[in-house]
Parts: C-alpha cells; sequence; structure tokens
C-alpha cells in the first residue's frame, strides 16, 4: 500500500469529469503558450500562474499540474520547428530536432520526442510517487539549521552550477535575496526596506517578478535585437517515425530519464545538465556516429526523455522539503503559498490529498499530451508563424493582466516594468534570472530558519554545523561555489552545446571560439 | 583562457573573439556600471539595515542579521564583478528563437515600449483595461515593426475587450473595464 494507495486516491479525485476538464484546460493553454517562440517553460507558467488563482486549490492544482507538462512538452516542438536557439533545457533537443526537420523528417522527429516525453514523464513522476514519503520520512526529523543549509546549497546550485558565469550567477541571486529582504519581517513585524511605500510592507509579489524578469525583461530584450525578416518554420508534415526509428529511440529514453531524474531530484536541479550530459551519452553510445550533427534521432529522443525526466525530479526536492531548484519550481512555490500552503516535510501528511491529486494529475496530463500533441502539430505550426510584433505585443498584454489582477494596483505594473527593465539588462550582459526568482521565494525561507536555528542555540554559529547532514550539506555548497571556479581557471569555461554536437567530448574550453549557431560552424579544434 | 588582461574595457577597443564589433561595443562598460550598481544597492542594504528597528529584549538575532549578510555578499559580488568585467571579461547575452545576436541594439524600440507599458500602467483606471492595453499593444507592434498603426489598435482593442469579458464576467476577476464596456455588458 503506502504511496500506490495514496496515488490511487489522488486518481480517484483528479478523474472526475470537471478536473479533467480543468486538466484538459491546462494542457491545452500550457502547450499553445509553451509553444509561442521566445517563452519557456518558466515564462509559461508564471504568466497562467494567475488564471488559476480564480479556482479552488485542488482544481487549481490539476490545471496547474497540465501547464508544467504542457509548457515543457510546447517548447520542445517550438525548438524542433525553428532554426533558432531557444531556452536552455531544450537547446540539447534542437541540435538535432533542427537538422532532422530540415531532412524532412520533422514529423519524426516531432515524435520521437513527444514519445519520449510521454515515457520519462510516466516513468518519472511514478518514481516521485515513490521517492516522496522515503524523502519526507528522512526529511522529518531535520533541523532549521540543516534546512538552512540545504537552502545555502540551492542557491549556491542554482547560481554557479547553472548558466555559464557563477559571478554573475551570484549577482542575479543578490537581486533576488535582496527584494526577498523587503517588506515586513515575519518575526519581528519591523518593516525593512520598504521606502515608506505602504505597498510594499506586504513585500514583492513573486508573480510579479517572475512575470516581470521572464516576460517583460524577455519582450524588452527581443525588442532591442529583433530578428528581421519572415520566420521560417520547419515542415513537419512528412517522415512519419518508422520501425528502426523507434528501435533506436528506447534506449535514449530510458537512458535520458536515468540521467534525468536524479539530477533534476538534486538541488543542483533544472534541466540543462542532464539533456547536456543524455547529448553526450548518447553520440558516444550510438551506432550511427555519421548522423551526429545531421539529424539523428538518438539525440533527439534522449535530451527530451532527460528534460521532462527532471522537470518531474524538480518536484521532490520542491513537494518533500519546500525547496525550490528551478525558476518554474519557484512559481510552483508561489502558487502553493497563494493558497497558505507551506512546502516542507509536513505538507504530505498535512495536503496529502491536495499533492497526491497533484501527481496523479501530472499522469493524467502527460497521457493527454501523448494523444493530443501529434495530431494538433498543425496548429501549434500555425502559433509559430504569429508576426513576431503582435506576438509580443500579446505578452505584455498577458503580463499586465495577470500582475494587475493580483493586487489591482497599477502600482504593482510600475514594479513590473522597472523590475522587467532590470531584467531585460541581466539578459543583456548575460546575468541568469533564475538564480534572482530563487533568491526571492527561499531567501525569507533561509532566514527564517537561520534565525530559529540561532534562537535555540542563543545566538551560537556553531549550531548550523552541529549535525552531519548540515556539515555535508555545506560542505557540498562549498564545492558548488568553488569547484566551477577552479575548473574555469584550469581548463576554461565549460563547451558550449555547439562544440558537443561538433566533437561529441564534454569538456571545458574557450568560450570564445564558439560560433553562436551551430548550423554553420566550421572546425575550429 | 580569454580573462585577458591585456584587453583593456574601452568600447572601441574591439574584442579578439570572432565575433562583429558591433556586438560587443559597450557592453563591457554597461556591465561595469551595473555591477557598481549592484555594489551600491549591498552598500544601501547594510546601511540601511542599522536603522531596522530591532524590538523587545535582546533575544539572539534579530531582524537585522540576515540583511547584513545579504548585504556583505552582495557588495563582495559586485565589486568583484566589476573589477571582472573592467578587465574584459563578458558574459553571453541571452539567445531567444527571435533575438538576432549581431543586430545592433535598437534602444528606440525599447524605450517606446517601455514608455506605452508605463503610460497603460496610468490609464487602467481612467480609461479601462481592454483600451489602455489596447492602446500598448499598437504602440508595442509599432515599435517592433508592424504595419500601420490602426490594425494592430483594432486587434489590441478586440483581443482586450474578448480576454476582459471572459476574465470578469466568467472568472469574476476586478478588471475595470471602462465606461463603455462596462454598460455594454451590465446586463451580462
Amino acid at each position: 500500500m503506502g504511496a500506490l494507495g495514496d496515488l490511487a486516491n489522488g486518481f480517484a479525485d483528479a478523474l472526475t469529469p470537471i478536473n479533467l476538464l480543468w486538466a484538459l484546460l491546462g494542457v491545452l493553454l500550457g502547450t499553445a503558450v509553451g509553444v509561442l517562440p521566445g517563452i519557456g517553460p518558466a515564462m509559461t507558467v508564471a504568466l497562467l500562474l494567475p488564471v488559476t488563482y480564480v479556482l479552488e486549490p485542488t482544481s487549481a492544482f490539476i490545471m496547474f499540474a497540465g501547464i508544467y507538462y504542457g509548457g515543457m512538452y510546447g517548447g520542445s516542438t517550438t525548438s524542433i520547428l525553428l532554426n533558432t536557439p531557444g531556452e536552455s533545457s531544450s537547446i540539447m533537443t534542437a541540435l538535432e530536432g533542427n537538422k532532422m526537420a530540415k531532412a524532412g523528417r520533422g514529423s519524426a522527429a516531432l515524435a520521437t520526442a513527444a514519445i519520449g516525453s510521454f515515457v520519462a514523464g510516466t516513468i518519472a513522476t511514478l518514481l516521485l510517487a515513490l521517492v516522496a514519503p522515503t524523502v519526507v520520512d528522512l526529511a522529518i526529523g531535520i533541523t532549521a539549521a540543516d534546512y538552512f543549509a540545504l537552502a545555502v546549497l540551492a542557491f549556491v546550485a542554482v547560481a554557479t552550477v547553472l548558466g555559464s558565469s557563477p559571478l554573475r550567477g551570484l549577482a542575479s541571486l543578490c537581486i533576488g535575496l535582496y527584494l526577498g529582504l523587503v517588506g515586513t519581517d515575519v518575526l519581528t513585524g519591523q518593516e525593512r526596506f520598504t521606502l515608506g511605500v505602504p505597498q510594499l510592507s506586504d513585500g514583492v509579489d513573486v508573480v510579479v517578478v517572475a512575470v516581470a524578469l521572464f516576460a517583460v525583461g524577455e519582450c524588452l530584450y527581443v525588442a532591442s535585437r529583433l530578428r528581421r525578416g519572415s520566420v521560417q518554420v520547419l515542415d513537419a508534415s512528412a517522415g512519419w517515425l518508422t520501425r528502426q526509428d523507434l528501435r533506436r529511440s528506447w534506449k535514449p529514453w530510458l537512458r535520458g530519464t536515468a540521467l534525468g531524474f536524479p539530477l533534476g531530484a538534486l538541488p543542483a536541479g533544472g534541466a540543462e545538465i542532464p539533456t547536456f550530459l543524455s547529448y553526450a551519452a548518447e553520440r558516444k553510445l550510438t551506432k550511427h556516429p555519421e548522423e551526429f550533427g545531421k539529424g539523428a534521432i538518438e539525440g533527439v529522443a534522449g535530451p527530451e526523455a532527460a528534460n521532462n525526466a527532471s522537470a518531474a525530479g524538480v518536484l521532490v526536492p520542491l513537494l518533500t522539503l519546500g525547496l525550490p531548484t528551478s525558476a518554474t519550481a519557484a512559481i510552483i512555490l508561489a502558487a502553493f503559498q497563494g493558497y497558505g500552503i507551506q512546502p516542507g516535510p509536513t505538507l504530505l501528511t498535512t495536503e496529502g490529498p491536495l499533492v497526491w491529486t497533484l501527481i496523479a494529475s501530472l499522469l493524467i496530463g502527460n497521457f493527454m499530451l501523448l494523444v493530443l500533441n501529434l495530431p494538433l502539430v498543425g496548429v501549434w505550426v500555425k502559433l509559430l508563424r504569429i508576426p513576431r510584433p503582435y506576438l509580443y505585443a500579446g505578452i505584455l498584454m498577458f503580463a499586465s493582466l495577470g500582475s494587475f489582477a493580483v493586487n489591482a494596483d497599477p502600482l504593482d505594473l510600475v514594479i513590473l516594468l522597472v523590475i522587467g527593465l532590470l531584467g531585460f539588462l541581466m539578459r543583456r550582459y548575460g546575468w541568469p534570472v533564475a538564480p534572482a526568482v530563487i533568491g526571492l521565494i527561499l531567501g525569507p525561507i533561509a532566514e527564517t530558519n537561520l534565525r530559529r536555528a540561532l534562537a535555540i542555540s542563543d545566538g551560537d554559529l556553531s549550531v548550523l554545523v552541529d549535525t552531519w547532514f548540515s556539515r555535508i550539506v555545506l560542505a557540498l555548497a562549498f564545492l558548488a561555489l568553488f569547484g566551477p571556479i577552479v575548473l574555469r581557471l584550469v581548463k576554461g569555461p565549460r563547451s558550449t552545446p555547439e562544440q558537443l554536437q561538433a566533437d561529441g567530448h564534454l569538456e571545458h574550453r574557450d568560450r570564445d571560439d564558439a560560433v553562436p549557431t551551430g548550423a554553420d560552424r566550421e572546425d575550429r579544434s | 583562457m580569454s580573462t585577458a588582461a591585456e584587453h583593456p574595457a574601452e568600447h572601441s577597443a574591439g574584442h579578439p573573439a570572432a565575433q562583429p564589433a558591433d556586438r560587443t561595443a559597450g557592453r563591457n562598460t554597461g556591465e561595469a556600471v551595473m555591477s557598481l550598481l549592484l555594489a551600491a544597492v549591498g552598500v544601501y542594504l547594510i546601511v540601511e539595515a542599522g536603522a531596522i528597528a530591532v524590538p523587545g529584549s535582546a533575544n539572539t538575532i534579530g531582524p537585522r542579521f540576515f540583511p547584513y549578510l545579504v548585504g556583505g555578499l552582495t557588495v563582495l559580488t559586485g565589486v568583484a564583478l566589476g573589477i571582472r568585467t573592467l578587465r574584459g571579461d563578458r558574459g553571453p547575452a541571452d539567445d531567444s528563437e527571435d533575438v538576432d545576436l549581431d543586430a545592433p541594439t535598437d534602444w528606440r524600440a525599447v524605450a517606446v515600449i517601455a514608455v506605452a507599458f508605463l503610460a497603460q500602467a496610468l490609464l487602467i483606471n481612467v480609461v479601462g483595461w481592454p483600451l489602455a492595453v489596447a492602446l500598448m499593444f499598437a504602440a508595442v507592434a509599432w515599435a517592433l515593426g508592424a504595419v500601420g498603426i490602426v490594425r494592430p489598435f483594432l486587434i489590441g482593442l478586440l483581443a482586450g475587450c474578448i480576454v476582459w469579458i471572459v476574465f470578469v464576467k466568467a472568472l469574476n476577476v476586478a478588471l475595470p473595464g471602462g465606461v463603455v464596456l462596462e454598460y455594454l455588458t451590465s446586463w451580462f
């Protein structure tokens, strides 16, 4: 019994006609928005979050599950059919997917991505259901100091492991931590850094910041460097998945899942590294090395499976510890808080039915995506052709709607614009935006735990390294902070996706030699 | 390695790498300014943290401790990043489907969109969300190169009205509709 029985109850809750309708709506909305170019999964979730506010929690999270997986799926469709680099998590899928589509095998690329997403999503979500109660059992004895150590690890990992420049990741994290400090101190009721603005005493809304950094910042950034000329969408009408394609795909699906889930579940989460590793592994293991760089199906199947498996893996620390390790997870955490629910070790006991319904809905949504998306490819292709001026004007319209709907206060829109301009500059100078979102939401949680720990010890700082758990976690954080810097000094920056496609070696090397797109790259090594 | 202390940060210096010059021009200075602003935020955090009232008995650490910590980290990061950028280090600009990294920066478009968005925020409570957002839609589409100004405005107005009706009438979100639209839909 245990987890499976709970999951069965979750299915019972999720399988009512009205809830299935919410799941369907979530899946369709998530895919439709995720397909739009320039919109990654995090922005999809941030833009659609206000839609779920009007629902009661169970329906909202059912819809949300659909949006989450739908957004992931939509992102990979975009990256296969548009011959331009997209968000980091689907960039590896795009490498070979583009080439397949160009060679007239777009349909097969989309199919292996869709089925791979389904296989990986299903396995990883089931693993989530099996692992979560165990992690909760382990986490229940966790002290405030341990929790603070975990938060530090998440901060460091998100800031330094993701992205190409640890210092810029830290800078982004600092911005998030600063924004997280604004507002009323929970423990003493003192106002901090509110600049005397009464609306700021409630703090800066996470949804506003996420929409600002992702949607407004992206629009401004795209506007500053818009790709002119007509939009090129690759053809996806021909070249269906053959039996041979299936034979070549199933192992990469499983390997991608095996890489994606555990790496996603680590506090150093995110999809970037598992997709990177999956691509490198498939390149090494393939029986058709000559096809890599020209459209090898393994190079689509593996990374796409890893991408979806890590999306489920990210939910492990989120649902069991309340620890967000990706921008998308941070926004989901904000959604929980919006309903007055604080994810953490007690979530499964206090909100058990809700969590199990969420997990069941993830599985249902995943299945819906498989059934719906292959027939609907034609619709998604039409969405890809939306004229860019209207697309970005529309994104700003929904950014305005979402942020205004939270508090009905125009000041929120001014804050949205100011932080959006900041997001524009961050993108321009290569500061990753995800650490800012995570710092904003996890900062206050880290502070509360730090102060709780120090209150118990009467201000003695050694309480922070009192347990073995916190010692190991802090040591890992230390390693994650200085490891990449040392590696960089010794070997130069990490290889870019294009270099990986060209030589198949995952190694550290000089980034300045990289050519922006893999397509016309001449060999420089 | 390209930390390259031998390449000073002047925009005109040109970068040794394979990218066209206009892509790197001005970026180091801009980022250095941003890093120093970040360090200034850190200083602000430390200074202002001292002014936070600590209520009641002095029980261990209060509301000032964490701001000091964040402020210190922010100052260190800002200064370190500022030094690195001044010595020629630069981050990879963000890739996106519709971004042409080799295009020169179109500051006019950024300015038009920012002003349009601000105007929209201030107009919502005056003329209602649909009209305010339609004006912004038209300005943004124009800035991004849409043909004409009437067509984008009408598309924006239509979309704004539909979204308003869905969210206000069907989902009960509070959103000012403007006199005309609210009158027309009052029977709903």
